[in-house]
C-alpha cells in the first residue's frame, strides 16, 4: 500500500516539480507566469503530434516515438512560450492577463490543431492522439528494500528525465553568470541594466526555458495519467504548479518538496478510496485532496514567502 | 583632437523631455585628477548631464569628448568600458544578493567545470572584492546581504562596484542626502583618498559646505543653463548660493518671537516599538503650544520616525497617551485625527505623502476628496478638484511638465514636496508635523519652507520639527527636544540652548535634565 502511495506519488510530482522550475525561471526574471497551464498542453499537443507521426515510421513497441516526442514537446512549449514573450516584453503588457490569455488560446488551438490533423492526416474525426502508455521499470535488486525500495519501483523514464534536467535547472540558476543575471533582473532590474545585463534579453530566455521544461511535465502527464493527447491535459496541473512554486519561495529544492506533498496527498487519497472500499464517485473528491492541501499550505506558510521583487512589474527602461 | 588637459569635454549639450529643456547648451570641462562638483537647484539639469555622461540619456545636440576623443555614448555599458562610474542617488543593489555578487554581477569571475561548463568562481571573486575593498579602505564584508547593509556601507558598496569595473572617472549624484553628519564625514574622506589615488570625480551636490570642503572647481547651473565655472578656494559659500539661485539668499531665517497660547499636543510617556520589536520610544512626555514651533533635534534611527508614525496614527502606541486640544486620540484612527486637525508632511514622500501614480490634482484633495467640497454624495466634483489645483500650483509655485494632469511620479523631488506641502498647509490644521522637511533640496526651496513652517505658526498652529539638521533645528525653533536611543534628554527654550549643546545631547554625550 505504501509502496503504491509512493510510486503513484512520484510519477505525478515530478512532473508538477519540472514545471514550476519552468515556473521559478520566468518569475525569478521577473516576469508573472501564470501560462505555466497553457505551456504544458502546448508542448504535450508538439510532442504527441511528433509521436503520432514517427509511430507511423517505426516499428511497434520502439521507443523512439517516446524520446522523440519529448524533444518536440519541450521545442513546442519553448515556441509557444514566444507568445508570452511578445506580450509580457516586446509589447509591455499585463502578465496576469497575458498568461490567461495564452492559457485559453492553447486549449482552443490544440483542440482545434488535433483535429484538423487527425482529419487530414489520419482521417479520423477524433480530438485526440493516441499514444502508448509509457514503459515503466524497475530496478531490480535494492527496490526490494522495504518501503525506500518504492523509489526506484515502476519508474517511468520521464522521472529520471526530469530529475536530470531538474539538476541541471538548478546548476543554470545558481551556479552560471546567466543564473545571477536572472535572479538579479527579477530583484531590481534598474540595477541589472546599470551593470551592462541585458535585461529584455535575460529575461526573454527565461521565459522561453520556462515553456521548455512546462512542456516536459505536460507530456509526462500524457504519457502517464491520459495515455493519450487530448484537451483533458489542462486539468489545473499548471496553476497547481504554481501554487507549489509559491509554497516553495520561488527556491527550487523547497519546491521540490511542496511537490511531494500534492504528489503523496493525490495518490494517498486514492489509496485510501480503494483501502476503504469506497465506490469510485468518491474519486472525484479524492482528486480535490491536493487542492484541498493547497488551500492549507495557504493559511500557514504564505506570511512568510517573499515573491521577487520586480515580479510582475514592466520594465521600462527610460523610467526614471 | 581636443585639449589633452581635460579627461572629459562636453560641448554645446542640449536635452530636452516633454514640457522641459533640461539642459539647455551647457559645456564644461573636467581635468584629470580634480575633484568637480556640480551645483544647482533641484531640476536644474545636474543630474540629466551626468546621466548624459553615463550614457542614460543621449542628448539631442552638442559633442563629448573623453580623453581628447570624440565620443557617442549610448549606454551604461559603453559608459563603462571608457572608465566612468556612477553612484546614483537611488542605489542600484539587488537586494537579496551579497556584497560580492552585487559587485560582480555582469562581469562575474567564472571557471569552467569539466572544463567547458561556465560557473561563477564566487570564491575568488569573494577574496577579491576583499582584497579591493582593503586597498581602498573601504571597509564592507563581502559576504553581507545587501538587505542587511545601513545605507552608507551600500554606498560603499557602489563605490567599489565602479572601482572594481577599473573606473577612473567616479560620478556621485548627491552622495550625501542619505547619510548622518558623521557618515558624510567620512564619505568626503574617502572623496579624498580616491582623488589622490589618481581618480577624477564629479559630484552633484546643492550643499554648499561639502563643496568647500572638497571640491576644487565648481559648475552652477540654474534652470538648464551654466551659469559659471568657479575656483572653490577663491569663492565664498554665500556667492555660490547666489550664482546658484540667482537671486540673494538670506541663510538666516527671519522670525519674530514667538507668542504660545494654550497646550495643543501632549505627548504623555509614549513608548512605541519598531518593527523588530525593539522598543524605539521609551516613555517620551512634551507639549507643544499653538503658535509655537518645538523641533526634535536627533540623529537618525533614534526613535523620531515612531514617535511620528504614533502621532499620525501610523503605529500603534504601545504604552501612553497623545492628546490633541485635550482629546484623547491614542486610539483614533487617521482619519479622525487628521478631521481634529493634524496635518503631516512625512519624511517619505514617495511612499507616504503621495500617490506616485496620481495626477497632481488628486494628490492635492489626497486627504478631503470626500468632504463636501469635493464630492456630492459619492461623486467627486472634478470642477472644484482641479479649481483647487489651480490655485494650489499657483500659490506654492508647483512646477511640473502638465499642471493639474502630470503625473506626480515624474515630478522632481522639490517640487513633490511643495505639493505636499501646500496640500498639508491648506488643511489649516491645529497641529502641523514637519518631518525632514527639506531633505534632499536646494538652498531656495529650504528658505521657502523655513518660511512657510514660521507662517503657520503665526497661524496659530502648534508646529512640531523633526530634523536631522541641526542648523534648521537652530533656525527655526522656539522650543527645542533632543531624542537620543528614543528618549528626549532635554526640553529647553531654543534661545537657552547652544549648537555644541544640542550636539552633545544629540549624540548622548550628556543625558538626563529635564526643563
Amino acid at each position: 500500500m505504501i509502496d503504491t502511495i509512493i510510486i503513484e506519488g512520484l510519477a505525478f510530482a515530478l512532473p508538477m516539480f519540472i514545471m514550476a522550475i519552468g515556473g521559478i525561471f520566468s518569475e525569478k526574471s521577473g516576469i508573472t507566469n501564470l501560462a505555466i497551464e497553457g505551456l504544458q498542453g502546448f508542448g504535450a499537443f508538439a510532442g504527441a503530434f511528433a509521436a503520432v507521426i514517427t509511430m507511423g515510421m517505426v516499428s511497434a513497441g520502439s521507443q523512439i516515438p517516446y524520446y522523440v516526442s519529448f524533444i518536440a514537446a519541450v521545442l513546442g512549449g519553448m515556441l509557444y512560450a514566444l507568445l508570452h514573450v511578445m506580450l509580457c516584453i516586446r509589447f509591455k503588457a499585463n502578465q496576469v492577463i497575458s498568461g490567461v490569455v495564452v492559457n485559453m488560446l492553447a486549449m482552443a488551438l490544440t483542440s482545434f490543431l488535433t483535429k484538423r490533423i487527425n482529419e487530414a492526416l489520419f482521417g479520423a474525426k477524433s480530438d485526440k492522439f493516441i499514444l502508448d502508455t509509457s514503459m515503466r521499470f524497475t530496478v531490480p535488486g535494492i527496490s526490494k528494500i522495504p518501503v525506500l525500495g518504492a523509489v526506484i519501483k515502476s519508474v517511468y523514464p520521464f522521472e529520471i528525465i526530469i530529475l536530470v534536467v531538474a539538476f541541471i535547472a538548478w546548476f543554470v540558476m545558481y551556479k552560471t553568470p546567466y543564473g545571477m543575471h536572472l535572479r538579479a533582473c527579477g530583484d531590481n532590474p534598474q540595477a541589472a541594466d546599470a551593470a551592462g545585463i541585458d535585461v529584455y534579453k535575460v529575461r526573454t530566455w527565461a521565459v522561453i526555458f520556462s515553456g521548455g521544461l512546462s512542456a516536459i511535465g505536460g507530456m509526462s502527464y500524457a504519457y502517464s495519467i491520459s495515455a493519450n493527447f487530448s484537451p483533458s491535459i489542462y486539468l489545473g496541473f499548471g496553476y497547481l504548479a504554481i501554487a507549489a512554486l509559491i509554497f516553495g519561495n520561488w527556491s527550487i529544492l523547497p519546491t521540490f518538496g511542496a511537490c511531494l506533498l500534492f504528489g503523496f496527498a493525490r495518490s494517498g487519497g486514492q489509496v485510501l478510496i480503494q483501502h476503504l472500499g469506497m465506490p469510485s464517485t468518491y474519486n472525484d473528491l479524492v482528486r480535490t485532496l491536493p487542492y484541498v492541501v493547497t488551500l492549507l499550505l495557504l493559511v500557514f506558510f504564505s506570511k512568510n514567502n517573499r515573491s521577487p521583487r520586480a515580479l510582475g512589474e514592466i520594465y521600462d527602461k527610460g523610467k526614471r | 583632437m581636443g585639449d589633452s588637459e581635460y579627461i572629459i569635454e562636453m560641448k554645446h549639450i542640449t536635452k530636452s523631455f516633454p514640457g522641459v529643456v533640461a539642459n539647455n547648451d551647457v559645456s564644461i570641462s573636467i581635468k584629470q585628477g580634480e575633484i568637480y562638483a556640480l551645483l544647482g537647484e533641484n531640476g536644474a539639469g545636474k543630474s540629466t548631464i551626468m546621466s548624459i555622461l553615463f550614457g542614460m540619456y543621449e542628448p539631442d545636440s552638442g559633442e563629448i569628448y573623453i580623453r581628447g576623443k570624440k565620443e557617442r555614448i549610448s549606454s551604461p555599458r559603453y559608459a563603462t568600458k571608457l572608465g566612468i562610474g556612477m553612484v546614483h542617488q537611488h542605489f542600484k543593489l539587488v537586494s537579496n544578493y551579497t556584497v560580492t555578487e552585487n559587485i560582480i554581477l555582469g562581469m562575474e569571475p567564472q571557471n569552467k567545470l569539466f572544463g567547458f561548463i561556465p560557473r561563477v568562481d564566487i570564491k575568488k571573486a569573494n577574496r577579491d572584492i576583499a582584497e579591493l575593498s582593503e586597498r581602498y579602505g573601504l571597509k564592507v564584508d563581502p559576504t553581507s546581504v545587501i538587505s542587511d547593509l545601513n545605507v552608507s556601507t551600500q554606498q560603499r558598496v557602489e563605490i567599489l562596484k565602479m572601482l572594481y569595473r577599473e573606473a577612473d572617472i567616479l560620478i556621485f549624484d548627491e552622495p550625501t542626502a542619505v547619510l548622518t553628519p558623521q557618515e558624510i564625514e567620512s564619505l568626503l574622506e574617502i572623496i579624498r583618498s580616491l582623488r589622490d589615488a589618481g581618480k577624477t570625480i564629479i559630484i552633484i551636490t546643492h550643499k554648499l559646505e561639502e563643496i568647500k570642503a572638497i571640491a576644487d572647481r565648481c559648475a552652477i547651473l540654474n534652470r538648464g543653463k551654466l551659469i559659471d565655472v568657479r575656483e572653490v578656494k577663491d569663492t565664498s559659500t554665500a556667492e555660490m548660493a547666489n550664482l546658484m539661485v540667482g537671486r540673494k539668499v538670506t541663510f538666516t531665517v527671519d522670525k519674530t518671537e514667538a507668542d504660545p497660547g494654550n497646550v495643543v499636543l501632549r505627548v504623555e510617556d509614549l513608548s512605541v516599538k519598531d518593527e523588530m520589536g525593539h522598543e524605539a520610544v521609551k516613555d517620551v512626555s512634551f507639549e507643544i503650544r499653538s503658535g509655537e514651533i518645538f523641533a526634535l533635534a536627533g540623529v537618525s534611527g533614534n526613535g523620531q520616525n515612531e514617535l511620528v508614525d504614533a502621532i499620525a496614527g501610523l503605529k500603534k502606541a504601545e504604552k501612553g497617551h497623545i492628546f490633541l486640544n485635550d482629546k484623547d486620540i491614542t486610539e483614533s484612527t487617521v482619519r479622525e485625527r487628521i478631521e481634529s486637525g493634524l496635518a503631516y508632511v512625512p519624511e517619505d514622500r514617495q511612499n507616504v505623502g503621495l500617490v506616485m501614480g496620481y495626477t497632481l490634482k488628486d494628490n492635492l484633495v489626497l486627504k478631503d476628496y470626500y468632504t463636501d467640497k469635493y464630492s456630492s454624495r459619492t461623486v467627486i466634483k472634478d470642477e472644484a478638484k482641479a479649481e483647487n489645483g489651480t490655485r494650489l500650483i499657483q500659490e506654492y509655485d508647483i512646477r511640473s511638465g502638465k499642471g493639474n494632469d502630470t503625473i506626480v511620479s515624474s515630478m522632481s523631488g522639490g517640487n513633490q514636496q511643495k505639493a505636499i506641502i501646500a496640500r498639508e498647509i491648506e488643511m489649516n490644521g491645529r497641529v502641523v508635523i514637519f518631518m525632514q522637511p527639506t531633505r534632499g533640496l536646494d538652498v531656495g526651496a529650504i528658505s521657502n519652507i523655513h518660511k512657510q513652517i514660521i507662517d503657520e505658526r503665526d497661524r496659530g498652529a502648534a508646529v512640531l520639527l523633526i530634523s536631522l539638521e541641526l542648523d534648521e533645528v537652530m533656525n527655526c525653533a522656539d522650543t527645542i527636544g533632543v531624542i537620543f536611543d528614543g528618549r528626549i534628554n532635554r526640553i529647553a527654550k531654543a534661545s537657552e540652548l547652544t549648537v555644541e549643546e544640542v550636539g552633545r545631547f544629540m549624540m548622548g554625550v550628556e543625558k538626563g535634565g529635564e526643563s
